[in-house]
């Protein structure tokens, strides 16, 4: 290493002495600016069709039709007369919350319980539940076992049943879920339970007051996995579900056609708005334990 | 980054097992309350996963019908039999081979421009910035996603052909692409929304594995006078490859069995290029006659066996090497 850096002199530290061109900063730096240059194009390309929907919301009908980008007028109207004249409108949106949070929270209960039990319990057979959940994930199970799902929930009766797709939506993510707690558990020490059992704390009492604190960033990437799965799932719903008043927002959203009238094209743009918003900023809010979760757990799943 | 991936597979878990010497009630009690632990995240995985494949392989060899009372009959390999001699069934296999190849290499290798760039950024607040935008699309679900694209590509307020027909002026109103809607161009465009879609959320995963290369060894290539070209081919390449290997398995596996996708954008229209296996087995199963679920769960097979195959090749070929 120290041989390489002697005997080839740095380009940029020329030999002292020697008369150099002035150059000016843009060319010095000119594969920086490309660099930035090519990136902020990428991120253009990712932002502007969330800036064009977001646009849209705000547009007077003319102008939606005329397809300018940016408004003429800016008409705020579109986001109370969603509210008061979509009549399905507040309870889908209150089916997406509720099936969201139901699916969220119970998704993560058991992946941490099932995470904690693979490692630091590890009772009998629980290599076979690893391989099963690791091979569900190449195999397209959501597809392929529509038919059967469909039979089980209308032998329980839950077919048109919004809670119903709870059931279903759990298992959607549960095995990444799982595998995901898995390996920040393993970052867990052993001793840090064994110390929390001979100061007495039973298994559940050391994996609330030991466990829960040290899995925390993997939590926050489950939250936000499971809430995206739930938020926007459309199969299940479609199938599962025939009234509109059952439906989650987006399936009603994709559904809906646009023209004049309730789904006016601003109208639309509002209601997506609406929808789409809540993931971002939970997301951009939790990001730092999001990307923390990212690098401790999920890489290594 | 190798050891670490294959260790999440089959190796032991680091974590110490308790050694202690009990009676054998305790250790079966102990190993009781351990499954108690497990047994919330097994009941969904069996009743929902693993109980409805075996369901699905039984039901697709019988002659079972959805809205029939009559009772299943045992049929063997009529189902498969029907599909397979079905031109039907090998054009949508390819349709859906067709789009995952449309698909893959934007997939793979924007991302990893995208994150060889700004693995190099080196202000670590413009750093964080571009890494936040990149997973944006990656925190829109699934549905809105597709809605948002479907108005993109819209022929009457859609921004793309406002741009090609107003601003440009390359078409007018008459010959203005069509971009879905059963067109040839339909699956072009929804490539290229997936690979919108998952543009920042693969660059993520490539810039996670360039923080795991040593950053004096690229250092040490350039001084030697190695292009950056030559830095990326021998020596973050192959660092990347088990990460890519993961990137194509897995979204090979999700192209061939895209279903909402073509629910959306397309229908039950055999001719259409979005009349994909899952959407025959959709439309079998849940939209024609008395739902023929026999037939239906048959294709669902023949398709999910078809891809797993192609996997398992791939899986043997982008094996590690050492």
């Amino acid at each position: 290493m120290s041989m390489t850096l002697q005997a080839t002199p740095l380009p940029a530290a020329g030999p002292a002495g020697r008369p150099r061109r002035k150059r000016s900063w843009l060319q010095q730096n000119s594969a920086l600016v490309i660099r930035h240059a090519v990136i902020i194009l990428f991120l253009l390309i990712i932002l502007l069709p969330l800036v064009w929907v977001l646009l849209m919301s705000v547009k007077t009908l003319p102008d939606a039709m005329r397809g300018v980008m940016w408004p003429s007028v800016f008409d705020f109207s579109h986001y109370p007369f969603v509210f008061s004249k979509i009549k399905t409108l507040p309870a889908n949106l209150f089916n997406s919350i509720y099936v969201t949070a139901g699916t969220v929270l119970i998704t993560a209960f058991c992946a941490v319980l099932a995470g904690y039990s693979l490692v630091h319990l590890r009772p009998k057979g629980s290599g076979i539940v690893i391989t099963a959940l690791l091979m569900s994930l190449y195999f397209p199970v959501r597809v392929v076992s529509l038919i059967s799902v469909y039979e089980i929930q209308s032998f329980l009766g839950l077919i048109n049943s919004t809670t119903g797709l709870i059931l279903p939506y759990i298992t959607l993510n549960l095995a990444i879920s799982v595998l995901i707690m898995r390996s920040m558990f393993q970052l867990v020490p052993h001793e840090l339970f064994e110390a929390a059992k001979i100061d007495g704390a039973g298994p559940w009492r050391a994996l609330w007051m030991v466990g829960l604190p040290m899995v925390r960033n993997g939590l926050v990437v489950i939250f936000i996995v499971n809430f995206v799965t739930a938020w926007g799932e459309f199969l299940l719903c479609t199938t599962l579900t025939n009234d509109q008043d059952a439906r989650t927002m987006p399936v009603v959203l994709a559904a809906a056609q646009g023209g004049q009238g309730y789904w006016a094209w601003p109208n639309l743009a509002a209601v997506y708005v609406i929808v789409v918003t809540p993931g971002i900023l939970a997301f951009t809010a939790a990001q730092k334990l999001f990307f923390k979760g990212l690098a401790e757990g999920v890489i290594k799943g | 980054m190798d050891q670490s991936i294959a260790s999440t597979g089959f190796g032991a878990p680091p974590a110490r097992r308790p050694k202690h010497r009990t009676g054998r009630v305790d250790r079966l009690r102990e190993n009781a309350g351990s499954w108690l632990f497990l047994f919330p995240a097994v009941l969904f995985f069996f009743g929902y996963q693993v109980y409805p494949i075996f369901r699905v392989i039984w039901i697709s060899f019988t002659d079972y019908q959805f809205l029939s009372d009559k009772p299943a009959k045992w049929i063997w390999f009529d189902n498969y039999i029907d599909a397979l001699s079905d031109p039907l069934m090998w054009s949508s296999l390819w349709r859906a081979m067709y789009f995952t190849i449309l698909f893959l290499p934007g997939c793979i290798i924007l991302p990893l421009m995208l994150a060889v760039l700004v693995d190099r950024v080196k202000t670590p607040r413009l750093a964080a910035f571009y890494r936040v935008i990149l997973l944006i699309p990656a925190v829109i679900p699934s549905t809105l996603v597709f809605v948002l694209w479907k108005w993109m590509y819209n022929y009457q307020v859609g921004p793309i052909n406002h741009l090609l027909v107003d601003t440009l002026g390359i078409f007018d109103l008459q010959t203005a692409p069509q971009w879905l809607g059963g067109t040839p161009l339909t699956l072009p465009s929804i490539a290229i929304m997936e690979v919108w879609w998952g543009l920042g959320y693969h660059a993520i995963f490539f810039l996670a594995g360039l923080a795991a290369i040593p950053k004096d060894l690229p250092e040490a290539a350039r001084i030697d006078g190695a292009s950056e070209w030559q830095v990326f081919w021998h020596i973050t390449r192959p660092r990347l490859a088990p990460i890519m290997m993961i990137l194509v398995v897995l979204r090979f596996g999700s192209a061939m069995a895209v279903i909402d996708e073509y629910l959306i954008f397309g229908g039950f229209n055999r001719a259409t290029p979005t009349y994909t296996w899952t959407i025959y087995m959709y439309d079998e199963a849940f939209k024609t006659g008395l739902w023929r679920q026999g037939l239906g769960a048959a294709i669902g097979m023949i398709g999910a066996v078809a891809m797993m195959i192609v996997v398992l090749v791939l899986l043997r070929v982008f094996r590690p090497k050492d």
